[in-house]
């Protein structure tokens, strides 16, 4: 063959594999190219040469033989699967189940929801630590609080605060005080509790009895802010139960208890008496921060 | 010599590589989706059924491939084990011979590679089973002959060529549908098949005599 057109371009122009474009210029050259045509003509002889072997197939006992060698194989277990594989296959399955993928979702999104929220550098409402139930007067008792930041240091045995006005407020030289981390740091930085703010005041068990508004046998009260729900912005709590031990649910404290009305005239920050507390007091002045204890750093 | 009539059939079926919207699927479709679900759930019996669905094109392409009826046994039997074993990974809105065929592709591959390495001097290679019921003996015996040394020739070609060759002209799947299963372009597989059918040409050419 001596014309030096594209043997590759007949090559596929023989089987309509060309784009249209080298169809066309192909088809024009043909029509003037002896040499060519004689060529395509020899491979479409060729090519149905090729196409012959579509007339070879398998046997049907073959293919008998080999399904029942795959059954075997399967039912005996022999190609069991990596317990990945096993793994990978269960949640895919699952996955395609509608019920079960909605299900996985929810999980999902609540696990999200609760890991943002601990994220969070404060929140208005802290809903992880307390629950306030809606459409009532109760709260629920708070877990680990003694994990969160401790406003009041610790008092040595037999040291006497300098401070009446703090001692007194105080039943016990042991007595803690707790506020929330999240309200904690959002207080440092704005000078403002927030919404949702949670304080508690745990008794010490030890140490004589002093005469102050916390006399008496309440072991563990919690204030709470909430604008929405409590006159004056804060909602006071007595989580004593009868027999002293703490209580998983306590009622809204009534006006009655005097709680608002003590913690409103005196409390040097709203309701709260940062003045006692250094942790908070330094806070507020913006001087020089007291390192309080028992910061959750979770 | 067997006639059937069904291999026929199967080449001339098409490969759909298109995804379907669920409510399209054709019910033969969605019977094989049904299998799917019942095989996941622990039925082997459903699992049997898709390997009755769809042994013969496994079969035949793998003997195409590879030129020996042990081979293609071999070859199909692991590509069903691996169907098997992969099964949840397969999408059920989409047909499932491609995804079988893609398969057969990769191990027909690895096959190819193992007998390479055992192959010295001696290449075994027989033909399947032949079907031209409407030849007199004479000419089914020339026939089979010139099937046999294609087969050499097609077997000497290198394996991409090869691959791109028996899936384009042999099983008469589109060039689309040929790169789909080989995972390349199709300005690869056409390529691929120029340079395949001009060696052929060549080849044959030179053992038969004819046009250079």
């Amino acid at each position: 063959m001596s014309c030096a057109f594209s043997r590759e371009m007949l090559a596929l122009h023989a089987e309509g594999d060309l784009p249209a474009a080298a169809a066309d210029t192909t088809s024009a050259h043909l029509a003037t190219c002896v040499h060519c045509r004689q060529f395509l003509e020899h491979l479409d002889a060729r090519q149905a040469l090729v196409k012959s072997l579509r007339l070879e197939t398998v046997s049907r006992a073959d293919c008998e033989q080999m399904r029942r060698d795959v059954m075997a194989r399967i039912n005996d277990g022999r190609d069991r699967s990596g317990w990945m594989l096993r793994v990978e296959r269960a949640v895919l399955v699952a996955v395609q189940q509608r019920s079960l993928a909605t299900a996985a979702f929810l999980v999902l999104g609540i696990v999200s929801v609760s890991v943002l929220a601990q994220m969070r550098d404060a929140g208005p409402v802290v809903t992880q630590v307390a629950t306030l139930r809606d459409g009532q007067e109760d709260m629920q008792r708070p877990e680990g609080y003694r994990n969160w930041v401790a406003v009041n240091q610790p008092m040595e045995p037999g040291h006497r605060s300098t401070d009446a006005s703090a001692t007194r407020m105080l039943r016990s030289p042991n007595d803690r005080v707790y506020i929330d981390p999240a309200a904690y740091r959002r207080y440092v930085k704005t000078g403002t509790f927030p919404e949702g703010t949670l304080m508690i005041w745990e008794s010490g068990g030890r140490g004589a009895p002093l005469d102050g508004p916390h006399a008496g046998s309440s072991q563990l009260l919690a204030s709470v802010k909430n604008s929405a729900r409590f006159d004056g912005g804060w909602g006071f709590f007595d989580f004593t139960g009868p027999d002293g031990a703490p209580a998983s649910t306590a009622q809204a404290l009534p006006e009655s208890s005097g709680c608002r009305t003590c913690h409103r005239r005196d409390a040097a920050t709203d309701h709260v008496f940062t003045q006692f507390y250094p942790a908070l007091e330094s806070a507020r002045r913006g001087a020089e921060r007291v390192e309080p204890v028992g910061i959750n750093r979770s | 010599m067997e006639l059937r009539p069904d291999s026929l059939l199967l080449v001339e079926t098409p490969l759909s590589m298109s995804r379907l919207p669920h409510e399209e699927l054709s019910a033969d479709a969605a019977e094989t989706a049904r299998l799917v679900q019942l095989t996941l759930s622990g039925d082997s019996a459903a699992f049997e059924e898709i390997i009755q669905r769809y042994e013969t094109r496994v079969m035949t392409i793998a003997a195409r491939i590879l030129g020996t009826r042990d081979d293609a046994r071999d070859v199909a039997q692991e590509v069903f084990l691996r169907a098997f074993k992969y099964l949840h990974r397969m999408d059920v809105q989409k047909p499932m011979e491609p995804w079988l065929v893609r398969i057969t592709v990769n191990v027909c591959r690895d096959a190819a590679r193992t007998r390479q390495r055992r192959r010295d001097t001696f290449v075994a290679v027989e033909t399947p089973d032949a079907v031209d019921g409407a030849e007199d003996p004479h000419t089914g015996l020339v026939r089979k002959q010139e099937r046999l040394v294609l087969r050499r020739i097609l077997d000497g070609l290198p394996e991409k060529e090869r691959l791109a060759i028996v899936l384009r002209d042999i099983e008469g799947l589109t060039t689309t549908e040929v790169a789909s299963i080989l995972q390349s372009s199709e300005t690869t597989v056409r390529s691929q098949v120029s340079r395949g059918r001009l060696r052929l040409k060549a080849a044959i050419d030179r053992l038969m005599g004819g046009h250079q």
